[in-house]
């Protein structure tokens, strides 16, 4: 048997497939990087909902039987194999067999196939006992027929749903978090019920015809105290009317304190919840931005592209510019851009990345970049650099584009003085806010334009102006009409936007 | 007034720059500077015009004679001391050309009320190239390279003189590539001095006296420069 066990868990240690097998499905179920995920949690709460619909039509309406046997069967068994699986990928009993085995052997000891399997399976045990787990479990009850009571379990399904919302999980939590201040309300709760329902008790079994028992008079404080109050249960005496009073004071106190104990757990975590959804929401997209520093730089990048710049997020560390960004109605997180955690939760292996690293400080940006850096190679760093002496370090740090304002700026005002009709045009450019602009055009592989010589392109008919192409990271300025254009090659051209939009789509063949 | 010359207030982290290049333009530059380190600093680095002196004093500025100078360009490292400046400036001297730097969006606006004829923003202009590198990143590098000419390609504008064979001829017509440089745009000086740019579609026709903007390898615009000096074209 210990052979036996020993000889599987070492081939499965072995083989590839079985730990790609494995991490698939543990990806699928609980990751969040699978694309396939998607389909099979809609797939899920669409069996749910159907699930629910069916135990609430059948109540009053015969179903088909094909119906039930799909809910009974159908649904019973994918939840059953999603319980399966999931205990399954929980965690590696091979794994720790193999390794008990190996330091075993290592230290020369006998090799005890138990302690190892006790501890896996408590692993597994401690899976099954968490609320999760036993709400799956729950869900696959209804399948058992003979027990008609057993349909109520139906709505375990609904619970199945919880997994599939982050605001409840959320909600709990809070809760969980003031755990200490709710239970001493609770048993302050169970306190007073049960004296006011014994008081009640004792004073008017005889008398009131609606106490029957201790549980009657138990319900009726319930009822008091939470001011539900149904009135099928009312004193009669005036002991019972005091009491009833007094119930009913101690009620609203203990209500009003229920109600601020959790709202003042929500307001604590209200910023934590709202960054933690602006994270998220900024993960599900396909290519974003990333901006570090809330200042004059950021401000004025947002202030003119405003509507421009569908994805992106804003990382402070200041609380201060952090509340200033909200107040501006931006996506601000209060983070630490330099730190590895906050940039380790973006979605960086599947989505194209761009940070901006705009804080007032080079060391800052320098630190950020490393980072990002350090996390993904792929990950785009556009760095602003004040000290024009530290450029190289910077680009050492793997910096993809470095911002200069105060070169750029000089550069702008050397040519503002010496060549005043130059600055207009290059202003005009630079800010593109004008009818010229230059953009580049990239000419990918397969590309209509391809194979073709410049001669033959319109430019001028279009209102463009052919400047040059880039080829293999040398720019060619105003190639001969002969060139032939090739793969990969990037045209510059000038314009006005609707000019290079047009031949932009003209040439790609979508008009 | 003196032609080619600058009364640079400030020699700041700009200041500082922006004198070095205008000396290398060949300007004439007087450079004022409030801080004593600048002004030490400026003399140091071989700058013979340089005062020092309280630019709050509306008498010494009078005393420099700025309607003397061509353009006056105000980057005092302290904002709140530049836009003081260029008011006292702008009170003083009502004719002069006054170019102010800003490195707020707050001092950009107070500073063209305080009657700078141009405010370069530091920011504006930076938040700007951000947004180009993320929408056309090559472009922003080889236009990057144009502005300061260091890939060899570089812009330039030539003033069109009498007796050009450019006289008389439309922009729909040119062709300036045999010559290796392009037309950007021009000033047309009949319809205004507003700066045209040739994508633009309306066909101009170029006269004496109008500017226009070239792009192309330094010695093709130099050449090209001489070239329209001629009565007729050499090809």
């Amino acid at each position: 048997m210990k052979q036996l066990l020993l000889s599987i868990a070492l081939r499965l240690r072995s083989s590839k497939r079985y730990k790609e097998v494995k991490s698939y499905v543990w990806e699928l179920l609980n990751g969040t990087g699978n694309p396939y995920k998607k389909y099979l949690d809609t797939f899920i709460i669409f069996l749910i909902v159907t699930s629910v619909f069916i135990l609430v039509y059948e109540v009053t309406n015969p179903v088909p039987i094909w119906l039930d046997y799909y809910d009974f069967y159908f649904v019973s068994f994918v939840f059953f194999i999603e319980y399966i699986l999931r205990l399954w990928v929980h965690n590696d009993l091979s794994q720790y067999i193999v390794d008990e085995y190996r330091d075993s052997q290592f230290l020369h000891r006998d090799f005890e196939l138990w302690p190892v399997l006790k501890h896996g399976l408590k692993e597994k045990l401690n899976y099954m006992v968490t609320p999760a787990a036993i709400v799956d479990l729950l869900a696959i009850f209804p399948a058992y027929r003979p027990l008609r009571v057993l349909r109520i379990f139906i709505l375990f399904r609904v619970l199945k749903l919880l997994r599939y919302t982050k605001s409840i999980n959320q909600f709990v939590e809070v809760i969980k978090n003031k755990r200490f201040e709710l239970l001493t309300l609770l048993f302050l709760l169970l306190f007073i019920v049960t004296t006011a329902g014994i008081a009640l008790y004792v004073l008017e079994e005889r008398i009131n015809p609606e106490i029957d028992s201790l549980f009657d008079a138990l319900y009726w404080s319930l009822v008091t105290i939470t001011t539900v109050g149904y009135g099928d249960i009312a004193p009669v005496t005036n002991a019972g009317r005091a009491i009833s009073m007094l119930t009913i004071i101690a009620g609203i106190g203990m209500i009003s304190f229920a109600t601020s104990v959790i709202v003042s757990a929500f307001s604590e975590r209200l910023s934590e919840i709202k960054e933690g959804r602006i994270i998220e929401q900024v993960n599900k997209s396909r290519s974003f931005l990333i901006i570090c520093g809330y200042g004059q730089m950021a401000k004025m990048f947002f202030r003119q592209k405003k509507g421009s710049i569908d994805n992106y997020i804003i990382l402070d560390k200041s609380l201060k510019r952090v509340e200033e960004a909200r107040k501006d109605g931006y996506n601000i997180v209060q983070e630490d851009a330099s730190r590895f955690d906050t940039l380790s939760k973006f979605n960086v292996d599947h989505a194209n990345i761009t940070i901006l690293c705009l804080t007032g400080s080079d060391v800052e940006n320098i630190y950020i970049t490393l980072n990002a850096k350090s996390i993904s190679r792929k990950i785009k760093v556009i760095a602003r650099v004040n000290d024009i002496n530290i450029v190289s370090k910077f680009e050492y740090a793997g910096a993809d584009h470095l911002l200069m304002p105060n070169e750029v700026v000089n550069t702008m005002i050397r040519t503002a003085i010496t060549q005043p009709t130059m600055y207009k045009a290059i202003h005009a450019i630079l800010t593109g806010k004008s009818v010229a602009r230059i953009d580049e055009m990239h000419v990918h592989d397969g590309h209509s334009l391809v194979g073709k010589s410049i001669g033959e392109l319109d430019f001028k008919v279009n209102k463009l102006l052919f400047i040059g192409l880039q080829r293999k990271g040398e720019f060619i300025f105003n190639p001969p009409l002969t060139e032939i254009i090739q793969s990969y090659d990037i045209l510059l051209l000038m314009g006005r936007k609707i000019s290079l939009e047009y031949f932009r789509n003209r040439h790609e063949g979508q008009v | 007034m003196l032609e080619r010359s600058i009364l640079l207030f400030g020699y700041g982290s700009h200041g500082k720059f922006i004198a070095k290049g205008l000396h290398e333009d060949g300007f004439r530059l007087k450079i004022i500077e409030s801080n004593h380190d600048y002004y030490l600093q400026a003399k140091e680095d071989g700058f013979m015009e340089v005062d020092h002196m309280d630019v709050t004093n509306d008498r010494l500025l009078e005393v420099l004679d700025p309607e003397r100078y061509e353009q006056l360009v105000c980057v005092m490292e302290d904002e709140h001391l530049n836009v003081f400046l260029t008011l006292s400036l702008r009170s003083l001297f009502k004719e002069s050309y006054i170019l102010a730097i800003s490195d707020s969006i707050h001092t950009t606006k107070k500073l063209k009320m305080a009657g700078a004829d141009k405010v370069v923003d530091l920011y504006e202009v930076s938040a700007n190239k951000i947004y180009n590198i993320l929408k056309r990143p090559v472009a922003t590098k080889l236009l990057e390279g144009f502005v300061s000419g260091r890939d060899g390609v570089g812009f330039k504008e030539m003033l069109i003189p009498r007796n050009s064979f450019l006289e008389g001829m439309t922009t729909d017509e040119i062709d300036f590539s045999p010559y290796g440089v392009l037309l950007i745009g021009m000033i047309d000086e009949a319809l205004g001095h507003a700066f045209v740019f040739i994508t633009a579609g309306i066909n101009h026709e170029l006269n004496q006296g109008d500017t226009i903007v070239c792009i192309g390898p330094e010695d093709k615009l130099n050449a090209f420069a001489e070239e329209i000096k001629k009565k007729e074209s050499s090809l």
